[in-house]
């Protein structure tokens, strides 16, 4: 419950506005976007519809709007402005949402520092025989070779880690259409969803490591 | 409560307008000028001049002018050593402070220097609303505008102008942002806009998404020092090294770069640069006077003017491209392109944004107002509430903390739409430390020595505890001005912390409080000097038409007939009276003797009159018959 900073008037977390005296309420500790946003906990999004949502938020809470109101109500302008538009850029992103839900839902942080320690070991095989490759590559190049010959077999090694990226996309997109089906399933399936979601985003974050550490050969062939 | 007006405090001109009956107006002077150059002269005395009268002042006396203020908001010496080579005045600061400017044996901040600028636009618009017959007519609070692509630092330092010239400043808001409100005024429309705002010190790229009257700024870039300050830069360059050769071999020694020398090629090279916007060929041309001895002339072409220019407008195109790519979208997403600033008045912009965004341009409203007209509607929603539209604008750089090693930890990434806000979490590293201090940072790049220092924060009063168990949360935010404030609170105690401020180019609190006392203290004596100017011009042109009558009088014979015995010796003496009081500054007694010559020539006054309506009756007559 949240406490209307005006009246005393209590008010449920999701509410904007003091039911009672109709005030901005103050913003207290909210945690979830999505309830903030009044949409449902899923990861497949209208964008217009979060768009729209978002454009009405604003015409409420702007501080544009709240000039002439008091100190307390001005500050919960900001407050709830600073948050819509911090939500309004979570959920916007599909990955950026992923990641604001398994935070919601108690989850580890899948940001990219933890995921870079040890390597996946869906991923070893590929690990193993592309940094091979970028060694002999960076070699080389080093001792001279034409930069055509090396801007081919960087475009080789490239070819599969690629193809495991659209794999990941592809499995995103079908664990985020299963999170939403599962609205009334029990308790452990919705973890193990939660759990491989997690598990993809870490594997994910290790092969954009994998393609900039590519882009940065490519870079150094190209400035001789 | 008095007026609001909106402010667009310019590099090279600075306008003021408002709303009247729901319309946005520009506020100009008699001439019907709305531009206000952004030069301050300071005379010997300390009577401060603004806008045409300093520009005038530019040329006799360069030194004790300061114009393009808008380049030191909130930087550093180490950033413009290259702009103060050209610059007629003094321009000084200790590495990693604010720049001072010196003119004569005076120095100023460039805030100081800015607020007479808004000073004067408050005059201006005061006087509008006074001879509309407002009852209050006083301006105290502004919109002031700034490069969508300015800084922290340098949104503060013009924030504090406002408040240094009396207004409280509402907002700040961006000029591209400012103009496609303009724009929206009339076509209530829908669709992706870019900005293009090329003014005389700075360029952005704007694009924005507009719906249901929501004008959302999607990304914005740009560059604060590139403008038409660096086309005129680049001509004067070419003229002076033309000039130094020409004069090498000359009698009476190389004029070098004296600051009157190259104001007078300034000038004669910006009315080339206009001409060129409307005509192929031109010539620059600057008299023999003692600035320029021998004179100048060149012809020059379109082509060729464009041929020097074309790398400094091919500048603008990787931040166009880059917010492009910042929105996600491409060329052909934009639906139109709108040109801003009087920059875009040369065609060789124009082609180059036409090619870029693969349609022609918008520039229906008058480049140099629309910002002036924008900020003049925010001005307007801000007070009146109105909810039809609203701006939401983005922080144009990431806000980040450093870290170990000098890394740099963003905590708002640029183009997060504002207000926003971030949290970081510190912890002590030594047994019952009670300090944490913080360096706040500005920019893209990895490392905290490639982004712009903001500011240093020193955290006090941490409970004492073992080291790593405080846990501290820092939260920045943000506010819809696109300046940041920090508060911070340790969690396990629940005792929120001081934060210490040290701006790293800006003034604190304190500096700008005691400059407001300053100017308190100045603006009286500004408004007296003021007041004793408008005396003696009031008592000048009381002489003048005396003298003139007398003149007049004398030649055409009819000095007995319309002066009494003796009343032409009183009318000497009142004028020789009035002299004497004009050449002290007692404004009471100059008024006094001005009156005193009102009433000496007041028959004489009457007898011309009666004289003139009877010469016009009998010539009359004499036509009629």
């Amino acid at each position: 419950m949240l406490e209307c900073r005006n009246c005393g008037a209590g008010a449920p977390v999701d509410e904007h506005f003091c039911p009672q005296c109709s005030r901005l309420l103050a913003l207290g500790r909210h945690g979830d976007y999505f309830t903030f946003l009044g949409l449902p906990r899923k990861l497949v999004i209208d964008a217009n519809e979060l768009e729209r949502r978002f454009r009405d938020l604003s015409r409420k809470f702007h501080p544009d709007y709240f000039y002439n109101a008091s100190p307390t109500e001005r500050l919960a302008s900001l407050e709830r402005s600073s948050y819509l538009n911090d939500a309004y850029r979570a959920l916007r992103n599909p990955v950026s949402r992923i990641e604001h839900l398994l935070a919601i839902e108690g989850l580890p942080s899948a940001k990219s520092d933890e995921g870079t320690a040890k390597v996946p070991p869906s991923l070893l095989e590929e690990v193993f025989a592309l940094n091979e490759e970028l060694d002999e590559i960076r070699e080389l190049r080093e001792s001279g070779t034409d930069p055509e010959t090396l801007r081919t077999r960087l475009d080789t090694a490239r070819a599969p880690i690629e193809a495991k990226r659209e794999e990941h996309e592809r499995q995103l997109q079908d664990l985020s259409a299963r999170w939403d089906s599962q609205e009334v399933a029990p308790a452990p399936e919705k973890r193990a969803t939660l759990d491989a979601l997690r598990e993809r985003l870490l594997e994910r974050n290790y092969i954009n490591n994998l393609l900039a550490s590519i882009e940065r050969e490519v870079a150094a062939v190209a400035h001789g | 409560m008095g007026k609001v007006v909106g402010i667009d405090l310019g590099t090279t001109n600075s306008l003021v307008a408002c709303v009247e009956n729901g319309r946005p107006v520009v506020l100009r002077d008699e001439r019907g000028d709305a531009l206000v150059p952004s030069v301050v002269s300071i005379d010997e005395d300390g009577t401060i001049f603004v806008g045409r009268e300093a520009q005038r002042r530019l040329l006799t006396e360069p030194s004790r002018a300061v114009y393009s203020v808008k380049r030191f908001m909130g930087r550093g010496i180490e950033d413009v050593r290259e702009d103060a080579g050209l610059l007629p005045f003094r321009v000084s600061g200790e590495t990693g402070g604010v720049v001072r400017i010196g003119v004569a044996d005076r120095e100023f901040t460039p805030p100081e220097i800015s607020a007479f600028i808004l000073r004067e636009l408050k005059h201006r618009a005061e006087e509008h609303f006074r001879k509309q017959g407002e009852f209050d007519f006083e301006v105290d609070r502004a919109v002031i505008t700034v490069p969508a692509y300015f800084n922290d630092a340098q949104r503060t330092a013009t924030r504090d102008a406002g408040r240094l010239a009396g207004l409280e400043v509402l907002r700040i808001i961006n000029e591209p942002t400012a103009a496609s409100l303009a724009y929206g005024l009339d076509k209530r429309n829908r669709g992706t806009i870019a900005v293009y705002d090329l003014g005389g010190g700075t360029f952005d790229i704007s694009i924005l998404k507009v719906e249901d009257g929501v004008f959302q700024v999607l990304s914005t870039n740009g560059d604060t020092h590139l403008g038409g300050d660096d086309i005129d830069r680049l001509l004067v360059e070419m003229v002076l090294s033309e000039v130094g050769r020409a004069l090498s071999g000359a009698p009476g020694g190389p004029e070098g770069s004296a600051p009157q020398t190259i104001e007078t090629i300034r000038r004669a090279v910006i009315q080339a640069k206009w001409d060129l916007s409307d005509i192929e060929e031109t010539e620059i041309r600057i008299e023999p006077s003692p600035a320029v001895r021998m004179g100048y002339r060149k012809r020059i072409t379109r082509a060729e003017f464009d041929l020097l220019i074309h790398p400094l407008i091919e500048r603008t195109l990787e931040p166009c491209r880059q917010a492009l790519a910042d929105a996600g979208l491409e060329p052909k997403d934009i639906d139109e392109a709108v040109l801003v600033g009087g920059s875009t008045r040369i065609p060789l912009v124009r082609r180059l944004v036409e090619e870029l965004f693969g349609r022609k341009p918008h520039s229906e409203l008058n480049p140099d107002e629309v910002v002036a007209i924008g900020a003049a509607v925010q001005a307007d929603i801000l007070i009146s509430g109105r909810r039809e539209m609203l701006l939401l604008d983005v922080t144009p750089l990431s806000l980040g903390i450093e870290t170990m090693g000098g890394v740099v930890s963003k905590i708002i990434v640029r183009n997060s739409t504002i207000p926003a806000s971030g949290r970081e979490m510190f912890t002590t590293g030594v047994d019952n430390q009670t300090g944490v201090d913080i360096h706040v940072l500005q920019g893209e790049r990895e490392l905290a020595a490639d982004c712009r220092s903001l500011a240093h924060l020193h955290l006090k009063g941490i409970p004492p505890m073992v080291a790593g168990l405080p846990r501290i949360e820092v939260r920045f935010q943000i506010d819809a001005n696109g300046i940041l404030s920090v508060s911070a609170r340790e969690l396990r105690t629940g005792v929120e912390q001081a934060v210490e401020v040290k701006p790293s180019y800006g003034l604190t609190d304190q500096e700008v409080e005691r400059m407001l006392i300053e100017s308190f203290e100045h603006a009286e004596a500004d408004f007296e000097a003021r007041l004793l100017i408008d005396a003696r011009n009031e008592a000048e042109s009381v002489i003048q038409a005396t003298e003139k009558v007398l003149r007049r009088s004398e030649t055409e014979g009819v000095a007995s007939e319309l002066l009494d015995p003796g009343e032409r010796e009183r009318i000497a003496a009142a004028i020789s009276e009035l002299k004497a009081a004009m050449i002290g500054t007692d404004r009471a007694a100059i008024q006094e003797k001005t009156h005193a010559l009102n009433h000496a020539t007041q028959h004489l006054a009457e007898a011309t009159m009666n004289r003139t309506v009877r010469e016009a009756l009998a010539g009359r007559n004499i036509k009629d018959v």
